[in-house]
């Protein structure tokens, strides 16, 4: 530990900040509150603040970030490169700290995010020991009041001088090479330092009536007690404050900006919260978590549940700026937890510590969220609504995906959607999407032609187990779209027809000129080692129709199956699901023999934006293909 | 061919043309993909031959209703612009007074000869496909709406509450000053420029769609307003809104 008197460590943020080459943020008064914000001189530093409007994160992950900017003209798009400059940040409280420390474990899952990481390469973090903790803070509860890692430097204030310890080997050097007087700490002042963090540990004002490491089974056990989550969010805003204030909050929406010549323009990313009402709202309508209590439920247990299940971490680092952002007053964690804690004890239920998972966090390679250009080499209208794409890749590869797989296809200035692959990986040279028209990229896509360009990052999500299904009966259940995902997977089953059982595919849509493929199916007809049955909800007056009418369902009951060999495929829309799954469960096929491929607002594709959550699980990553055996203990699944 | 566009004017103060007008540079630009035939407030030839209309002002007349069905057969795309056209704005005021007294504020004897009716939005008269609220509208979020529905793409306005720029930008919240503020019910697309300035949110793009407006307004009484302020805070801008819900 070293000790630096206040008027020489004015000295060093001095000469920190007259070297140009350091970009030196510090905490400084914002009218009666504090924020970070870059330092003019060491004056306005004010490290005995309580706490910051908004956390030290927007240095790494900031508000509104370029990802990239595009060209039309030439069809290029180049990542934007992050400021190499380097940053030092001074000021950050303990559980600032251990929230950073968070941050980077879910920016780093699966694929690091580059443009969190280089910025937060290029920084170095003091941390001072906290003198004022504001009346919301519940830090010392959740163990983040004091921490020994995750600082390059960390200050303590003991009157006339700063005690100092090094974190890191930068840390040291900065101090080394910018810092004049510094001498070793006495006995004395080690004691102090000891002394003051016991202090902190003391300071908050809240209480949690149990002990925290009971928050995720109090979650567990609430979940379920609606009753409960509609009288804690009556007075939601759905504002979003909680969620933009927090510093473990991650989520973010991406959009495209054009210039004005509408010919350049860029790829941003912004925050975004799942408090909002649109957060899991899908072009075609559809919200996932429309309503209050759902919103506010699934932050909680995003916090302390589902990043506790992946990470060993409670989420929350009890800085307090949610509750204290809240203005009706029902975002303090610690009266929410209270509450829980109480009405599971009024149930006469039985919390226990949660017992710590088994993370295993695997990372590899970097995030790269660069469309490859690719080109239509072939469009077909299929009904008024749904057109179909052959799309080849520029560099001539394969996307070298899996049936059941999916792409975000990007149209430059208008944004990026997601879209199931409908092409077998059997098929060389280019691959097929069915394109429905719903939203900006859907309808723009419809206007585009032969030869034009669009944006392809992908495949994501984990596919159907095509090894898995070898030697079973095969019964895929389609409903409308959901043709088209499954095309994938019954194209590829019919290019190694031998692999496999009998294959029944059952197909239903409102109408019949909304009947897709149907040139392709009319073919299967002819087979006989495939049994097509298709139905229509209606038919018009106008259209003839001569197969089965009724829903999707109706068709169940008309094929002769043996639950025990087969496995069912179902894909549909949203309210298809139940339906579908009563139907087979009554033909006593097993719950381990249904599989389904989800829909939802896949925006990132690699599990980090937080839209396609439904509970713990992200559907880009760990979907969309679910077993029905696993989706059923997931009850925002269907 | 470049789509044509044209601005026109119901009641209002013609703040939003203003600020198109001030786009200086930037209208510049923007002329490169448009060509205007009819905008008033800059130039004195007219064109009924138009592919986007830009409307100012709310509808207070039965007469303006022709107008403006006239208007809505001519374009392609109907624009509303500024409170007044895409939330019935403050001329929404009078609609809670009676009618004939607000009349003789204004016109005094001749209260009689003016024929009116209660403010109310462009979309209460004819459809509109697209909106730039705010009073007076943002230059950016205009030329944002410009250039999507030149990109064939509908313009991405919040469906959030101000509050959510407001933390983005960092600002002391306004009830935390000791004021009052209606950005938590209200649409965000503003970037809460009034409260970075240090005021508050009047409220002047509308409501969000689902606005939990008895939470709100328990929190402005919480804050110190009696419930007829709270009201009438309310009513500043969002009195057709709030006779609609």
């Amino acid at each position: 530990m070293k000790i630096l008197m206040k008027e020489d460590f004015a000295d060093f943020v001095n000469s920190l900040i007259k070297d140009d080459s350091w970009n030196v943020i510090g905490v400084k008064a914002k009218g009666t509150k504090f924020a970070f914000d870059p330092l003019e001189s060491a004056g306005e530093l004010r490290l005995d603040y309580d706490v910051t409007l908004l956390p030290p994160k927007k240095y790494f992950f900031p508000q509104r970030e370029t990802l990239f900017t595009y060209s039309l003209a030439t069809g290029r798009s180049s990542r934007n490169l992050v400021e190499a400059k380097q940053t030092v940040i001074i000021g950050v409280h303990p559980y600032d700290i251990v929230a950073l420390f968070h941050m980077d474990e879910i920016f780093r899952e699966t694929k690091s995010d580059p443009y969190y990481f280089e910025k937060r390469k290029a920084s170095i973090i003091i941390g001072v020991n906290m003198q004022k903790m504001s009346k919301w803070c519940f830090a010392p509860l959740m163990g983040c009041a004091i921490v020994d890692y995750g600082y390059d430097l960390m200050l303590t204030d003991l009157g006339n001088r700063y005690a100092i310890s090094v974190g890191s080997q930068k840390g040291g050097d900065l101090l080394a090479k910018y810092a004049k007087n510094i001498t070793d700490a006495l006995a004395r002042d080690i004691q102090l330092v000891g002394q003051k963090k016991r202090d902190i540990v003391n300071m908050s004002q809240q209480k949690f009536d149990f002990p925290p490491e009971f928050i995720p089974e109090l979650l567990k056990k609430t979940y379920e007690e609606s009753d409960f989550w509609e009288n804690h969010s009556e007075k939601c805003l759905a504002c979003g404050s909680c969620v933009l204030v927090c510093p473990t909050c991650y989520c973010f929406d991406v959009k495209d900006h054009a210039d004005l010549t509408l010919e350049h323009g860029e790829r941003v990313r912004t925050w975004d919260g799942c408090l909002l009402e649109d957060f899991a709202k899908i072009a075609s309508g559809e919200n996932f978590r429309p309503t209050r209590p759902t919103r506010y439920r699934h932050r909680y247990f995003k916090k302390g549940k589902y990043l506790f299940d992946r990470f060993g971490f409670i989420s929350c680092v009890g800085c307090g700026r949610c509750g204290s952002n809240c203005l009706p007053n029902i975002a303090n964690p610690v009266d929410l937890f209270n509450d829980m804690y109480h009405e599971t004890q009024s149930m006469g239920l039985v919390v226990t510590p949660a017992v710590n998972p088994e993370v295993n966090i695997q990372t590899e390679g970097n995030i790269d969220y660069v469309p490859r250009l690719a080109s239509i080499v072939k469009k077909t209208q299929m009904t008024a609504n749904e057109t179909f794409f052959e799309i080849k890749l520029d560099d001539g590869t394969d996307i070298g995906h899996k049936p059941g797989q999916f792409v975000e296809i990007s149209v430059f200035g208008i944004g990026e959607a997601p879209i199931s692959l409908s092409s077998p990986p059997t098929k060389k040279g280019s691959f097929e999407i069915c394109v429905r028209k719903l939203g900006n990229v859907t309808t723009k896509m419809h206007a585009l032609e032969v030869g034009d360009r669009v944006g392809v990052r992908g495949p994501f999500g984990n596919g159907f187990d095509t090894e898995a299904l070898k030697g079973k009966d095969l019964l895929f259940v389609a409903g409308g779209l959901g043709i088209a995902p499954l095309r994938s997977l019954f194209n590829f089953i019919l290019d190694n027809r031998k692999d496999y059982g009998k294959v029944f595919l059952l197909y239903g849509c409102k109408e019949p000129r909304e009947l897709l493929f149907g040139e392709e199916l009319a073919a299967l007809t002819t087979r006989n080692d495939v049994e097509f049955k298709p139905t229509v909800n209606w038919c018009p007056e106008n259209e003839i129709w001569s197969g089965n009418i009724g829903v999707i369902t109706t068709l169940i009951p008309q094929v002769a199956f043996d639950p025990e060999k087969t496995i069912a495929i179902v894909c549909g829309p949203p309210v298809m699901y139940k339906f579908v799954i009563a139907d087979l469960k009554q033909r006593k096929v097993p719950d381990d023999h249904i599989i389904m491929s989800l829909e939802r607002r896949m925006k990132c594709g690699v599990g980090k934006c937080g839209h396609c959550q439904i509970n713990h699980v992200y559907v880009c990553k760990d979907g969309p293909v679910f077993n029905y055996s696993k989706a059923k203990g997931i009850p925002e699944a269907l | 061919m470049k789509p044509r566009v044209a601005f026109f004017d119901f009641a209002g103060c013609e703040g939003d043309q203003l600020q198109v007008a001030n786009l200086e540079e930037e209208l510049l630009t923007l002329l490169g993909q448009v060509e205007v035939v009819s905008f008033r407030e800059v130039m004195k030839e007219h064109s009924d031959n138009y592919d986007i209309a830009f409307i100012e002002g709310s509808c207070t007349r039965i007469q303006d209703e022709d107008r403006l069905k006239q208007i809505r057969k001519n374009a392609k795309i109907v624009v509303a612009i500024g409170s007044c056209a895409t939330i019935g704005g403050i001329n929404s005021l009078k609609n809670s007074r009676d009618s004939l007294e607000v009349r003789r504020t204004v016109y005094g004897e001749n209260a009689k000869l003016f024929d009116t009716y209660a403010a109310r939005p462009i979309d209460a008269v004819i459809p509109v496909d697209a909106y730039v609220h705010g009073c007076p509208i943002d230059k950016d979020e205009f030329l944002h709406v410009v250039k999507s529905l030149l990109l064939g793409k509908k313009p991405d306005i919040p469906n959030y509450p101000v509050c959510v720029e407001c933390k983005k930008n960092e600002n002391v919240c306004a009830f935390e000053r000791g004021q009052n503020c209606v950005g938590p019910v209200t649409r965000a697309g503003c970037n809460s420029c009034c409260v970075n300035q240090g005021t508050i949110c009047w409220g002047c793009r509308g409501l969000v769609d689902n606005p939990n407006e008895n939470s709100h307004k328990e929190v402005l009484i919480k804050y110190g307003l009696t419930v007829d302020d709270a009201i009438s805070k309310f009513k500043l801008y969002f009195g057709w809104q709030e006779r609609k819900r």
